[in-house]
């Protein structure tokens, strides 16, 4: 997408559990990927292949059993403001207004009241929860929250923004403003951003980058870049369909899915 | 939230969760202890049971009117009341901190609860000669039985609640900057609080429970030892009159946590009370 400077790199990243009865799970296996700054990154597979993992373990939430990733060059040993994370489940702190949610992490880092309150302001309203600023959580629907922790992370200013599809639980037609949302918001905001999904659609629309992820122990199958977009970003969804090239790598991603999940069929 | 305008429109009987009206709630609250005063006074109409086992309540609130007024039952109320605040305080000054401490880390816990469990299943009133021998006869044996019956408990319940708090709230933090303290007082304690102050609602009844046990035991004034006097003298009344009030009590106390818990936790659903 831009001038290629590498935001973030996995280098042979492995990790294993240790389950029930000492058993050892190797969840992800030697996954190796780049992401560069400013770049959409998606991260795509089967379900149970290692996403969330992966996803973790930039976060810093857990530690790679083998390999290392680095932000910016530095390895990442533990979670930090660096790496904001917006969680599939819903992660409002309920005794805190809209208002105060989105100011929180600021607060944590002891950003100036008025500062705070500014930004705050900004991103509710790049959110458009500008009416809610004083309403708690338990009187938000369930995408309301979900933009209430984007805007939180977002507000946050971390160099690299983590999803872990944090629109799997909304009706098909939030779920899709919720995309054109984030569409505005890297025009808007200078962010990397990695995100996972096993939802093709969501992949090819967001994403700059797709990594797929082969079924359980997770590794790198293919990693692509959505070139038929020409390096801009579609703003409507539909639009997109009309894009040449778009049916072609749908295809190929559906194929990939498809064997991914078949083979794991046979494996069950 | 209550709704006025949504309230009374239209509700069952008997819906899984759903409110009722609250004059309905209120109403249904009364009648089971309308019923109860009922039976009891048919009871004594009938002859059934004796006078002296069973006085009518008429003859209670009498009693309880004569205690008070002649023979200072205010004080030993008092003296319960001071007992259960001063011990139930104590207890929790210890269990919620070290609850909350020991759900958050597996270390602290590791640590603490072979100790605690152990100790949670040794009943309180077992410690009475004892802690008699060690405290004497004033307030302090009192204070020790409410706060060990009490402490144990707590302890555990903060724990399992504090354990409860979902991860991915603690995890929000870490990744927006939060540092181990912090993430503590800003997630961990504002996620428990609310499930804290039920389980101390819960707790006080079972310091009652305790209060009374170590008034009847050993006491000379309280509400327990009231009852023990007035069971030397065959006087039922009085002794009745004493379970009311220790009932009454419970009930305010109960009623005083919950509006504590409204006050402090507005941002809580009403159902999920
Ligand atoms: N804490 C853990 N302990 C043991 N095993 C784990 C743990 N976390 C993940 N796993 C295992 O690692 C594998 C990958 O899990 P992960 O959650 O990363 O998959 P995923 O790709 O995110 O799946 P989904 O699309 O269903 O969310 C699974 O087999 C899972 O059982
Ligand atoms: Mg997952």
């Amino acid at each position: 997408m831009s001038a290629s400077v590498v935001k973030l790199s996995a280098e042979g990243v492995g990790k294993s559990f240790v389950g029930t009865g000492g058993r050892v799970i190797q969840a992800v296996r030697d996954v190796s990927f780049a992401v560069h700054e400013n770049e959409f990154c998606v991260l795509l597979g089967p379900s149970g292949c290692g996403k969330s993992t992966v996803l973790r373990m930039i976060a810093g939430l857990e530690d790679p059993t083998t390999g290392v990733l680095r932000l910016d060059g530095h390895e990442i040993l533990r979670p930090d403001r660096e790496r904001g994370m917006v969680f599939q489940s819903y992660t409002s702190f309920d005794w805190l207004t809209v208002g105060q949610n989105v100011e929180y992490g600021m607060k944590l880092n002891r950003v100036p009241v008025a500062e705070r309150r500014e930004r705050a302001a900004h991103f509710i309203d790049l959110v458009k929860l500008t009416r809610f600023r004083d309403a708690y959580p338990k009187q938000l629907s369930g995408g309301m929250k979900q933009r209430v922790a984007i805007a939180r992370t977002l507000a946050n200013s971390p160099s690299l923004l983590l999803m872990d599809e944090p629109f799997g639980a909304l009706d098909a037609e939030t779920r899709w403003n919720m995309q054109e949302l984030m569409v505005s918001i890297m025009d808007s905001t200078q962010t990397t951003v990695v995100m996972v999904t096993h939802d093709i659609e969501e992949a090819l629309f967001l994403g700059d980058r797709i990594v797929f992820i082969s079924r359980h122990p997770g590794t790198v199958l293919e990693d692509m870049t959505t070139d038929f977009k020409g390096g801009t970003r579609v703003r409507r969804k539909e639009d997109m369909l009309t894009v040449p090239g778009y049916a072609e790598m749908e295809r190929h991603i559906m194929r990939l899915m498809r064997e991914q999940g078949a083979e794991h069929e046979d494996e069950g | 939230m209550k709704n006025p305008e949504t309230e009374s429109r239209r509700w069952r009987w008997f819906d899984y969760r759903k409110p009722i009206p609250s004059h309905v709630a209120v109403g249904l609250g009364v009648a089971g202890w309308l019923i109860f005063f009922c039976a009891w006074i048919v009871s004594d109409l009938s002859g059934m049971v004796s006078e002296l086992l069973v006085p009518p309540p008429q003859k209670v609130v009498a009693a309880l009117v004569e205690l008070i007024a002649e023979q200072g039952f205010l004080g030993d109320i008092a003296v319960s009341i001071y007992r259960v605040v001063v011990s139930f305080a104590a207890a929790c000054a210890l269990a919620v901190p070290l609850g909350i401490v020991m759900g958050a880390f597996k270390s602290v816990e590791s640590f603490f609860n072979p100790f605690v469990s152990a100790w949670r299943y040794l009943p309180a009133p077992s410690f009475i000669p004892i802690l008699l021998m060690w405290f004497g006869t004033g307030d302090a044996p009192k204070l020790a039985l409410l706060f060990i019956g009490v402490v144990f408990f707590l302890i555990t319940l903060v724990m399992d609640h504090t354990r409860g708090v979902r991860l991915e709230l603690i995890e929000t933090s870490l990744t927006l900057g939060g540092n181990r303290w912090q993430v503590l007082w800003t997630v961990v304690v504002p996620a428990v609080l609310p499930n804290v102050v039920v389980a101390m609602r819960q707790m006080l009844a079972v310091s009652w429970t305790y209060l009374v046990i170590a008034e009847i035991v050993a006491s000379t004034n309280g509400i327990g030892a009231m009852m023990m006097r007035a069971k030397r003298f065959l006087h039922t009344d009085q002794i009745i009159a004493g379970i009311l009030v220790i009932g009454i009590l419970g009930l305010l106390f109960d009623y005083l946590f919950r509006v504590v818990h409204r006050l402090l936790f507005p941002y809580i659903e009403e159902n999920a009370r």
